[in-house]
């Protein structure tokens, strides 16, 4: 028996027209936190794929304590006591959280020693003890529909534990969650390595691995870079071998120059579908030269603001001006000519067409006007110079140039296309909600730059992001928005990441 | 005024147990249009094995009811085999594949009545005559006023309808089957995380729903049409949806539209004929049902929520 409760050897998958993982070998101890550091696609997640019975490698080999096996489904890593917590939950928000956590171990009693029935009362108590143990604090008879995102996090935790799960892996776990949550869940982790559980941790937060981690392998475009030893490296040594160059993620910039008010909110009131105020008379201005960024957790009336300004959404109180003209009931179409840029949270539903090939999409804004379209005739040439011009200029990589379908493309080069097009528009603002959002880290630092290139030469910029660390980078001003209310606005400089982590949780007030 | 309730009940029964068949597939996240060709289809083969068997030994048909009820479940359970197939292994379009089937019961029934009619039987006709089935009645607790009605003239399908009803529920909410099923019109994506095979349960939900849904139509086929012919396909189908939608996919409520749309058509029918009005005018009588869903609609579409993942075609790779 060794001591190695898990050793991939030499492991290669390949999918079409990439190699996901190329001859990595890692061996995990019992009772360690063990994490896999790398940008997206560097092949963390086919890696734990093959763990966890969802993929098999083409090459290579893997042991389970010091056993050679062939895992060939999920449910065969839950009998070697393998489990995932997946970062997309795969949770049913009308059952309870016990209904959900015993789907397909479903504990069977019989009525009258006739007709079998599933007990939900023992397993309602099981789940209790062991949410007890791991200090999990769920109540298992909540429906998933009223459990907050790091709750069902937790439900999908108790999942894999109540299958016994010995050794469990995290897949980009804290993507989801505020500071204070992704503290909370970090103590959970530490408590089952406690416990005598393996862990795995997928990220690509190094203060993450910095605090809870034992040691961490780096990947980079599918290979093993490195197996190190946590305390003894430095995050800058983590992230120069992540990405494989030195990377800066602490955007320099110049500092700030406001000059004329350019968006005016006033009272700004939004309503959502079943007549609910999901933003409640929020206030704030945006000046020429200034970044203005609206931190919250996910769902708190953000994207509400963005899209009222934008007119996506409809506005039931309150007044926008744009350079002091009201435009709280202009089409679309008036206040993109006005002079408003939207960058949109979903690029692919909203930013894009994705069967149009690039030089359409870039053209998606200006096509019905001179000089794309003359009398209501589209001018094809211009449409391909045009597209060629900046795919150029903004780095836009595909396979076969202004011709190639959106959908084909990496979400990286989709959002560069739908910010390259914005930009063209020389809007006096700009809004951009949550630009950085599944693109690796490279990309991550390109947007920033063009966000602040575009600041610096006097855009008016609207950020709403859930990135905590993002918007501390960028922003000039801070408004932290909780349950539709702003409750503070700062210049970025006067606030901690910890003051804005409470105030987005609520946990503090300001009236201004 | 008693005839309301006891026909009320023999329509909205079958409509029920139709409209089960319907919950058990679309809680499983098929969307089933088919019911109107499965309960057509199902009557069908019921109605030809008890004709043929008849025929054979020389039994009164009247008395192989219960023969016809167990073909009819079986024939609709083999004809959903045809939405299964269609929906969940070649990933067709649910709302198309159901409605190809209800064309096609249609047209081969008819055609295959008429023929067997003629080669077998040697008869012209397009019906296959069944007569209507015996009733009981249960002395003493038929003379209680007004709900005494209840158990006047009643079919012995209604008793069994009920019991198969009882049983859907427990199976639907209290098995782990059930708990499965109803998890694979919510999220099949979690179903699959835990190692169970949604397809395997969404084969067997179309399976039950044909299987009730012929039971269904066999019922009306012995009591209000008392033969088979292409008069089956009234739309009984597609009112038993409509009334699976106005219960939210929750069986109780179900039963409360079945028993309105059922107290609807006797009661229209009592009071055409109370008013005695010509029978061309009550035909407009017979609408009534239609109408009171068309009206409905308004009031209930809001509110009610389908299956989450109802009609999504299911696909391992996409999250």
């Amino acid at each position: 028996m060794s001591d190695y409760i898990i050793e991939m050897k030499n492991i290669t998958k390949r999918f079409p027209g990439i190699v996901a993982n190329d001859d990595v070998s890692i061996r995990i101890k019992k009772g360690e936190i063990f994490a896999l550091l790398g940008e997206n696609g560097a092949g963390k997640s086919t890696l734990m794929s093959i763990l966890g019975g969802m993929y098999e490698p083409d090459e290579g080999e893997v042991y389970i304590r010091g056993e050679k096996v062939q895992i060939s489904s999920p449910t065969h890593a839950a009998k070697l006591n393998i489990g995932m917590v997946h970062q997309h939950f795969k949770l049913v928000s009308d059952y309870t959280i016990t209904e959900n956590i015993i789907l397909g171990v479903e504990p069977i009693k019989k009525f009258a020693g006739l007709f079998p029935y599933v007990d939900i009362r023992n397993a309602n108590r099981k789940i209790e003890e062991l949410s007890k143990n791991f200090g999990l604090e769920v109540d298992p008879t909540k429906k998933i529909s009223d459990l907050t995102v790091s709750m069902q996090q937790r439900v999908e935790i108790l999942k894999v534990l109540y299958r016994e799960a010995e050794i469990l892996i995290f897949d980009e776990p804290t993507a989801v969650l505020t500071p204070q949550e992704t503290d909370f869940l970090l103590g959970i982790i530490d408590g089952l390595r406690n416990g005598g559980k393996t862990i795995i941790l997928i990220t690509h937060k190094l203060d993450e691995i910095k605090k809870i981690a034992d040691r961490c392998a780096v990947l980079n475009k599918g290979k093993l870079v490195e197996v190190l030893d946590v305390k003894e490296t430095s995050t800058k040594k983590m992230a120069q071998l992540m990405v494989g160059r030195e990377v800066n993620l602490e955007s320099d910039k110049a500092p700030a120059v406001f000059k004329e008010e350019v968006l005016k909110v006033e009272h700004l009131t939004v309503k959502n579908e079943d007549g609910f105020e999901v933003v409640k008379d929020v206030s704030f201005t945006i000046k020429s030269g200034e970044i203005f960024a609206i931190a919250g957790v996910a769902d708190n009336g953000q994207v509400e603001i963005a899209d009222a300004i934008a007119g996506l959404t409809k506005v039931s109180g309150g007044r926008i001006f744009l350079n002091g003209m009201d435009i709280t009931n202009e089409s679309i179409r008036k206040r993109t000519e006005y002079g408003i840029s939207y960058i949109p949270e979903d690029r692919q539903s909203f930013g894009l067409v994705l069967d149009f090939d690039i030089s359409t999409n870039l053209a998606l804004k200006q096509y019905y006007r001179e000089p794309f379209a003359r009398k209501g005739i589209l001018n094809k040439e211009e449409f391909e110079q045009v597209g060629t011009k900046l795919i150029d200029k903004y780095d836009i990589r595909s396979g076969q140039g202004i011709k190639t379908q959106v959908r084909s493309m990496s979400g990286g080069n989709q959002q560069k296309t739908i910010i390259a097009r914005e930009i063209e528009l020389q809007s006096p603002l700009m809004i951009f909600v949550q630009p950085t959002r599944g693109v690796d880290i490279g990309a991550i630092e390109n947007i920033h730059k063009m966000m602040i290139q575009e600041r610096d030469q006097g855009k008016a910029i609207l950020l709403v992001s859930l990135e905590l660390e993002e918007i501390m980078n960028v922003a000039d001003t801070i408004g932290v928005i909780y349950n539709g209310q702003l409750q503070k606005i700062a210049s970025s400089e006067s606030l901690t990441t910890n003051e804005v982590g409470e105030y987005m949780m609520g946990a503090k007030h300001e009236q201004r | 005024m008693d005839t309301v309730i006891i026909d009320g009940l023999s329509f909205a029964l079958p409509l029920f147990i139709i409209a089960i068949g319907g919950i058990y597939s679309e809680k499983s996240g098929i969307t089933n249009l088919a019911l109107e060709g499965f309960q057509g289809f199902g009557a069908f083969i019921g109605a030809l094995s008890a004709v043929l068997i008849a025929n054979v030994s020389g039994t009164e048909i009247q008395n192989l009811f219960y023969v016809a009820l167990l073909f009819s479940m079986l024939g609709g359970m083999v004809f959903s085999i045809i939405h299964a197939v269609l929906s969940i292994k070649f990933k067709a379009d649910q709302v198309i594949s159901g409605v190809v089937i209800n064309i096609l019961a249609l047209a081969l029934t008819t055609f295959l009545t008429a023929q067997i009619n003629a080669f077998v039987f040697g008869t012209a006709s397009d019906k296959f005559q069944l007569g209507v089935s015996d009733r009981f009645t249960i002395e003493g607790l038929a003379n209680i006023p007004v709900i005494g009605a209840v158990f006047t003239n009643v079919y012995p399908f209604e008793v069994i309808i009920i019991v198969i009803a009882f049983f859907a529920w427990y199976l639907l909410y209290k098995t782990k089957f059930g708990m499965r099923l109803r998890a694979s019109g919510e999220n099949p994506h979690s179903v699959d995380a835990a190692g169970v095979n949604v397809s395997k349960i969404r084969f067997s939900a179309v399976l039950i729903s044909g299987l009730l849904a012929g039971l269904g139509g066999m019922c009306f086929a012995y009591s209000i049409s008392a033969n088979f012919s292409s008069n089956i396909y009234m739309g009984y189908g597609f009112l038993a949806i409509a009334a699976l939608i106005f219960g939210n996919w929750r069986i109780l409520p179900t039963l409360a539209a079945c028993l309105l749309f059922g107290f609807a058509k006797s009661g229209g029918a009592f009071i055409a004929q109370s008013m005695a009005l010509p029978s061309s005018f009550t035909d407009l009588f017979m609408i009534l049902p239609y109408v009171l869903t068309l009206l409905l609609l308004i009031f209930f579409s809001k509110s009610n929520r389908a299956p989450r993942a109802l009609g999504e075609i299911y696909d391992k790779g996409k999250r």
